[in-house]
């Protein structure tokens, strides 16, 4: 579902009733609408924004709520509240859409101020046609939001050959368990029968990787996430057992979807596979057993996946490091199976979440950079694996040590039965650094995760 | 002084008194108050017969002596098709020629303080706001939703047209300055049909109740029935005990013998040889002193309009009253499904600017002449019946002549009631109004007309209205145009009216009955009075109206009833309504009672059925 963003600034004078002379306005508004603004019907959206008034109040942290409505009700609505010389005023006023003065009545917004439930004052703003249209229709953008249930529903449409995978990894912050929970659904190239089928790992501290498999049993056809006798996956819910593993868990999104791909990648299947991240990093609670360890996990860290394609590449590394603060960083690097394809370098597909921005901007850039030129760099190996890629102003180096005591090697099959080796580690050690260009290159940050971090190098 | 010839024409002016001089300055600030048609009317024909005049003598009406123009208007009135041009030309001019002559005013002993209305002006009202309630117009039915609304804790505005006059203001200005400014059009309200009918409407905080006469008759219980059974306005049943709690708001009781005059009196002598049911009115004002001043409001401030009794009520409970604001619509929201929803309303201010006030419950009360065009502005004109069903109380009067000084106009202005032939729906009511006032046109031109007026201290007046079949309709949407044509059985019921009148007067003593028709004015007998009534239908009555009713009419039925039996506009969701025009039928006596009890009704069952909460 398609959101709507775009910023207006308005300016106008406002008379305070305690006062004989009027004040300066200036409303620098962003509006964020969870749905497509469609001008016939009523879109009601998020005002954030800087509120001024001249010599009394200057808050970068205005607050409300617009009602755009210019057909269906003829009105747009704005009610901002901000904190004006430690009092918080609600301004409240409406365009009042009439098609006798399109222009006047769509820029004219009369409103009136109050504390709390009482008029304290009442002004009229105005829309700048000269200088703020052009900003104002640039500033349109319908950005796709989709709920996490939305992207956890499979995609597979019946098509022999492809696979589909949920997966799960984390870190219970108590033990610093790592554990894996991986769902496949694999419709075989020869057209029979799909099969679900998956694994569950926990990657201890001390002691031995184990694992256990679970499937294949046949693919039911569920509508939301993935089912396979008792194990499901479904919005916020991951339960299931096999062997001697039982596990019960709730999740909770902490972040938007990540695309680790580019967009356009998950929503049409063009390229051989592609990964995203429903929520950037997730939250988990409830118990994990496996053997005689039972885990009771508390908000712990990580994160889920989703791919879909084909199947697995011809070579591969992946990473997903919870980098603390909300950052998160999430690569995946990997060389197709393709004929031809299979020659070029590793595609990178890097994006870093960084004080709530991703970088790179855009997703193609780490992976094809300007036809090829200053794309992102992979160094395969073990046990350690690298990325180093750079943007215009910005550098990183991303550094993965996935010790063999600590990997879990499993075989993969595709869907056309070839079979490929996965090296997966959830308690790997990683090292970042981001670098900024400002004469030189200057450290701007850097991260050490110590058995925090979620990795896996794949061969054939 | 645009028509200083045809005034002096007119009232026979020989100059050995001074105040016809005055009249025609007077007459200008009287038409200046009527609506723009009626005023050119008027100058229209002033001009003509100017033109008769210069056609004739060779000079216009002003430069003619007195015994010119006494001859040229004789000629007129030989023709029988002008008399009832010059029957309508006579009534602005009385109007002058009544305040002119009148004696000067006692000095008014010290006005009561009213008690405190929130009124703002709509210039100082700021262009946005919100409320949980907007009730357009603060008459007999605004008034009482608001109040009700207010005291369940809701935020109310309530927006009226006109401005907000107290009782102060009353002492301190001649009746017919408040006339002007009282009542809409200037009191010229006209429904057009045959008979044409004058239909006064107040334009006041207060509504009509300023400017009515302060008569307070419950509905008659077969009234309620009719209600509740033939049309399903189902809140009829429940009408007793709301009428009880107005009639205590409004502190009604029987107006006592003391100040009642002697035109009442007269009726009650009358009455009394004749046998017939009668007594004095019950009325919404005690203390009232007679001052005869109820149309024009009351300058003692008993008389308890809803502007005295129940807004003050509802300001106490924090509605908030917006005067000099005209809604030009009611706001609605499209955008869900299902009927579109009020989401409030816009307001002009007199000087043309708008501001809107956003509330999802909009209660209309703007009265039954204005909230069908109110309606229809809004885009929820569209129910078929929307401004049919217009009952009025047509309502003709005649004067008696006595031997001894009436002088009408000392005492209530209507005071006793006549209630014989009530059941066939004919309402007697002893009704004197400040001199020019009345609906009761002094017959004869120039010098005739003159002697009327002299002696006019010795005239009592009766009204009667009937009870209608609602036949007239309100069109328009800008503009109120209002059209009735008289039922036959109403046509009638007004002669029988004038003829009981007739002998009421009689039998109370009078020498001579003016019957107010142009072509039979005198009679000097009951038998005259029959065997001229003989000669003369309805039509050529001169015909008032009062308490309009009926125009969005509430009932069960949603091809005939515009509301339901709620007072919930049909095809909206949010607009209740809640003035005259949701009565069914004529409710058959003085409506205020019966408007308010009704608006009450309303309300209560809407915050009955909507939980009574703020509504957010």
């Amino acid at each position: 579902m398609r959101a709507t963003e775009f910023t207006e600034t308005m300016l106008g004078t406002v008379r305070l009733d305690a006062e004989p002379r009027e004040r300066r306005l200036r409303l620098d508004l962003r509006a964020d609408a969870d749905t497509v603004l469609r001008p016939h019907r009523t879109t009601m959206a998020r005002l954030t924004g800087r509120a001024r008034i001249a010599g009394l109040a200057d808050d970068t942290g205005a607050k409300g709520e617009l009602e755009v409505s210019p057909l269906a009700r003829r009105r747009i609505r704005y009610r901002l509240t901000f904190t004006a010389d430690g009092r918080v005023l609600t301004l409240d006023g409406w365009k009042s859409v009439t098609p006798r003065r399109p222009v006047a009545s769509m820029t004219v917004l009369p409103f009136t101020l109050y504390e709390g439930d009482t008029r304290v004052g009442a002004g009229v703003l105005r829309f700048p046609l000269l200088t703020g249209l052009l900003p104002f229709l640039l500033s349109f953008r319908f950005p796709r939001r989709d709920t996490q249930a939305e992207l956890l529903a499979p995609r597979w449409n019946g098509a022999p050959g492809r696979t589909e995978v949920w997966y799960t990894t984390l870190t219970d912050p108590a033990t610093g368990t790592g554990i894996w929970l991986h769902h496949e659904l694999t419709a075989p190239a020869d057209g029979s029968e799909p099969t679900a089928h998956g694994w569950v790992a926990a990657f201890p501290r001390e002691g031995e990787v184990r694992h256990a498999r679970f499937g294949p049993v046949p693919w039911t056809r569920p509508e939301h996430g993935f089912t396979s006798d008792d194990v499901t996956v479904t919005a916020g819910q991951l339960t299931g057992s096999a062997d001697d593993f039982h596990w019960k868990l709730t999740e909770r999104p902490q972040d938007p979807p990540l695309f680790t791909f580019p967009r356009w990648a998950w929503r049409r299947p063009l390229l051989p596979a592609a990964q995203m991240l429903p929520a950037a990093r997730a939250a988990y609670d409830g118990e994990f057993a496996y053997g005689d360890r039972t885990l009771t996990l508390q908000g712990a860290p990580g994160a889920s996946a989703r791919i879909y394609g084909h199947g697995n590449a011809q070579r591969w590394t992946w990473l997903h490091a919870d980098l603390g603060d909300g950052d998160v960083l999430e690569v995946v690097a990997a060389v197709s199976t393709r004929p031809g394809l299979r020659r070029l370098p590793p595609l990178v597909f890097l994006r870093l979440r960084h004080r709530g921005r991703t970088w790179p901007r855009r997703a193609e850039r780490s992976a094809v950079g300007w036809l090829g030129i200053g794309r992102f760099r992979a160094g395969f190996g073990l046990p350690r694996w690298t990325v180093t890629g750079r943007t215009v102003l910005r550098r990183i180096r991303v550094e993965v040590d996935q010790p063999a005591e600590r990997t879990l090697v499993l075989e993969y099959r595709d869907p056309d039965g070839a079979r490929a080796v996965c090296r997966n580690s959830e308690t790997a050690d990683a090292r970042v650094v981001l670098e900024r260009w400002w004469g030189r290159w200057r450290p701007e940050a850097s991260w050490v995760l110590d058995r925090t971090a979620h990795a896996e190098a794949g061969d054939r | 002084m645009t028509a200083a010839g045809f005034v002096a024409a007119l009232l026979a002016d020989t100059g050995d008194e001074e105040w016809p001089a005055r009249v025609p300055d007077r007459l200008d600030s009287v038409l200046a108050s009527l609506p723009l048609p009626a005023r050119a009317g008027v100058h229209t024909a002033v001009a003509a017969l100017d033109a008769y005049a210069v056609l004739r003598a060779g000079r216009r009406l002003a430069a003619l002596c007195a015994d010119e123009r006494e001859s040229l208007l004789r000629s007129l009135a030989a023709r029988p098709g002008l008399a009832p041009l010059f029957d309508v030309l006579k009534v602005p001019v009385m109007l002058a020629a009544g305040t002119e002559r009148m004696p000067a005013l006692p000095a008014p002993a010290p006005a009561p303080e009213d008690p405190p209305l929130d009124c703002t002006p709509a210039r100082d009202w700021p262009t946005r706001s919100t409320a949980d309630v907007v009730v357009v117009g603060s008459g007999a039915g605004g008034a009482v939703a608001a109040r009700t609304f207010a005291r369940a804790g809701l935020s109310v505005v309530v927006l009226e047209e006109g401005e907000h006059h107290s009782t102060a203001s009353f002492g301190r200005r001649a009746p017919l300055d408040r006339f002007t400014e009282l009542y809409r059009d200037g009191g010229a309200t006209l429904a057009l049909g045959r008979p044409p009918l004058l239909l006064p409407v107040g334009r006041a905080v207060g509504g009509t109740t300023v400017v009515n006469s302060g008569t307070c008759y419950r509905t008659p219980d077969r009234v309620l029935t009719r209600w509740s059974r033939r049309f399903g306005f189902a809140l009829a049943e429940g009408l007793p005990p709301r009428l009880d709690e107005i009639e205590r708001t409004l502190r009604v009781a029987t107006q006592p013998l003391d100040v009642l005059g002697n035109n009442g009196l007269l009726a009650l002598a009358g009455a009394e040889r004749l046998g017939w049911r009668a007594g004095p009115l019950r009325r919404n004002a005690p203390g009232c002193k007679g001052s005869c001043q109820c149309v024009v409001g009351c300058p003692t401030g008993a008389k308890q309009s809803v502007q005295l009794s129940v807004l003050p009520d509802a300001c106490a409970a924090g509605a908030r009253i917006v005067t000099g604001a005209r809604v030009r619509r009611i706001l609605l929201d499209h955008d869900r499904p299902g009927a579109p929803r009020a989401a409030g309303v816009r307001v002009r201010r007199p000087d043309g600017s708008e501001l809107e006030i956003l509330s999802p419950l909009v209660v209309t009360a703007a009265g039954a002449l204005q909230t069908p065009p109110l309606l229809r502005r809004s885009g929820l004109g569209g129910h078929p019946r929307l401004g049919r069903n217009l009952s009025v109380h047509p309502a003709t009067s005649v004067a008696g002549r006595f031997a001894q000084p009436v002088t009408a106009w000392r005492g209530v202005l209507q005071s006793a009631g006549v209630e014989e032939l009530h059941d066939r729906g004919i309402l007697i009511e002893a009704t004197a109004s400040p001199p020019g006032m009345g609906s009761f046109v002094l017959p004869g031109l120039g010098q005739e007309l003159r002697r009327e007026l002299e002696e006019s201290e010795r005239l009592a007046t009766l009204g009667a209205m009937i009870a209608d079949r609602p036949s007239g309709r309100v069109r328009g949407r800008d503009r109120t145009l209002v059209s009735y044509d008289l039922d036959p059985r109403d046509g009638d019921r007004l002669t029988t009216a004038v003829r009981s009148m007739g002998r009421l007067l009689f039998a109370a003593g009078a020498e001579e009955v003016l019957t107010g028709v142009p072509s039979v004015p005198r009679a000097r007998s009951a038998g005259e009075l029959d065997e001229l009534l003989t000669r003369v239908g309805a039509r050529d009555l001169h015909l008032s109206a009062f308490h309009p009713t009926g125009t969005v009419a509430a009932g069960a039925d949603a091809r005939l009833a515009p509301t339901d039996p709620e007072g919930r506009l049909r095809g909206a969701r949010g607009v209740l309504v809640a003035d005259g025009s949701v009565l069914p039928s004529c409710p058959e006596v003085n409506p205020q009672l019966s408007i308010m009890a009704a608006a009450l009704a309303i309300a209560e069952t809407w915050l009955e059925r909507e939980g009574g909460g703020r509504t957010g």
